[in-house]
């Protein structure tokens, strides 16, 4: 039996797997995003916060995604097997690029533009909205981009703790040491890595390039 | 709206360990144009900044209209005068005309009458609105994007002007215009104008009175023509012929 063949009598699974596969990834990504630029915005205003939230992020990111899920199973109400430990897991992978975007973001906008903001009497949250947030938009909009395109391979991990997703065919081909289940997850896995980078860059051009369109 | 009288009293202000106003007492009048002339590092910068608060005095105090602005709410305070700075700080995100009516719009002006603004703000200094209001700052000129840093500080019509080296990023055919075009315009508006400058043909040609700023005092205050005939140290007249 081909390759093609094989994929061809199990579409639907990996059609279901890749749906779900999408699912974790979105539901992450976007609670990373609500939890990390908001943090990230404070972090320009508080300075003193950044060394401590962006250092346990950065801690989080040295952690071995198999042994975070590990990790986590154990601890009580966030913990198990299932989506909801993966979830949280990716949340927290999810953190450092979009709170490190952020930040970067907003500090690298010009001075002399920041001078004019405070001296025509911004108050401080006209200046965030009307002027850091929209210049950092760009920069936290490629956080996000890695965030996602990160995202799409550790969901293949958190198979391992039962998440569902196209991991479940991989794990499942090294168990059984079947290489054709394993390409099965892989290739539609690393597709979708492609896709969400592509989409997710053309949507940032067309960002930078309508940005701000007349705002009053 | 006329101007109205600034005036600094035995201002002091230190950076650290580094004192670089110390007890600088200036008036300006309501409705001149006084030029702030002196090297960069001089303290100029940080007493044209001390009249909107972007820096507050250690000692003595600063006044804008009889009322000392430590007194005012700084965000109330700055929408009151106009800032134009080099550099420009335009935002790049907005149009020409949203930059212009940036003030305006704090201020909770509604769009139309904002619109109507920004277009009479652009044509007092020289531009089309309708050929530039759309535009991006990107897609002007270096003069043209200072013209539309004068238009803003300009437009919510404050009773003062600071201006930092606005003209400083423009070639000196362009820069020249500029000069000649807001002489003009200041004499027809009768705004209080606080402008600095290390350039003294810039001084000299713009302004109603002259106060050279040194080493964190004032050395001589006069006319263009007080301080050309007596220059009142060799600083000064060091000053003036190294231009001359």
């Amino acid at each position: 039996m081909s390759f093609l063949e094989f994929l061809a009598g199990r579409w639907t699974e990996i059609l279901g797997l890749t749906l779900e596969h999408v699912v974790l990834v979105v539901i992450s990504t976007v609670a990373g995003v609500l939890i990390a630029v908001p943090l990230g915005l404070a972090i320009t205003r508080i300075p003193a916060l950044g060394r401590p939230v962006l250092g346990f992020a950065g801690v989080i990111q040295t952690v071995p995604s198999l042994a975070l899920f590990g990790l986590l199973i154990p601890l009580p109400f966030i913990g198990g097997i299932g989506s909801r430990t993966a979830i949280i897991a990716l949340v927290l992978y999810a953190l450092l690029p979009i709170l490190r975007n952020t930040v970067t973001g907003v500090r690298q906008v010009d001075p002399a533009i920041l001078d004019a903001a405070n001296g025509m009497g911004m108050t401080d949250w006209q200046r965030l909205t009307l002027v850091e947030v929209p210049l950092a938009l760009p920069s936290i909009f490629s956080g996000i981009r890695i965030a996602t395109v990160v995202g799409v391979g550790l969901v293949t991990i958190a198979a391992a703790v039962g998440a569902g997703g196209l991991g479940s065919l991989i794990f499942r081909g090294l168990a059984m040491l079947d290489s054709r289940l394993l390409f099965a997850g892989a290739i539609p896995s690393a597709i979708l890595a492609l896709l969400a980078d592509a989409g997710l860059a053309m949507l940032e051009s067309r960002l930078v390039a309508s940005r701000g369109a007349s705002t009053s | 709206m006329t101007g109205v009288a600034i005036s600094f009293r035995e201002v002091t202000k230190s950076f650290g360990d580094k004192r670089v106003l110390d007890r600088v007492t200036l008036d300006v009048s309501p409705g001149e144009v006084l030029v702030l002339l002196g090297r960069s590092g001089c303290g100029k910068t940080t007493l044209l900044r001390l009249v909107n608060r972007l820096v507050d005095a250690d000692g003595g105090g600063v006044f804008v209209g009889g009322r000392e602005v430590a007194d005012w709410d700084p965000v109330e305070l700055r929408r009151g005068i106009g800032y134009a700075i080099q550099g420009v700080g335009l935002l790049p995100h907005l149009s020409v005309g949203d930059n212009v009516s940036l003030v305006p719009r704090l201020l909770g002006w509604n769009p139309d009458r904002r619109r109507e603004r920004a277009a009479e703000m652009l044509r007092l200094v020289g531009l089309d609105p309708r050929e530039h209001g759309d535009r991006r700052p990107d897609q002007l000129s270096g003069g043209q994007r200072q013209r539309v840093g004068v238009a803003r500080a300009l437009a919510a019509d404050p009773q003062a002007l600071l201006m930092d080296e606005p003209f400083g990023a423009v070639d000196p055919i362009g820069r020249r215009s500029l000069q000649e075009e807001f002489r003009s315009l200041s004499r027809e508006l009768r705004k209080t104008v606080l402008f600095v400058t290390h350039d003294v043909t810039e001084a000299f040609r713009l302004a109603d009175r002259i106060a050279v700023v040194a080493d964190g005092g004032i050395r001589q205050v006069g006319t263009p023509g007080e301080i050309a005939d007596a220059p009142a140290d060799a600083l000064v007249r060091g000053l003036i012929e190294g231009a001359a």
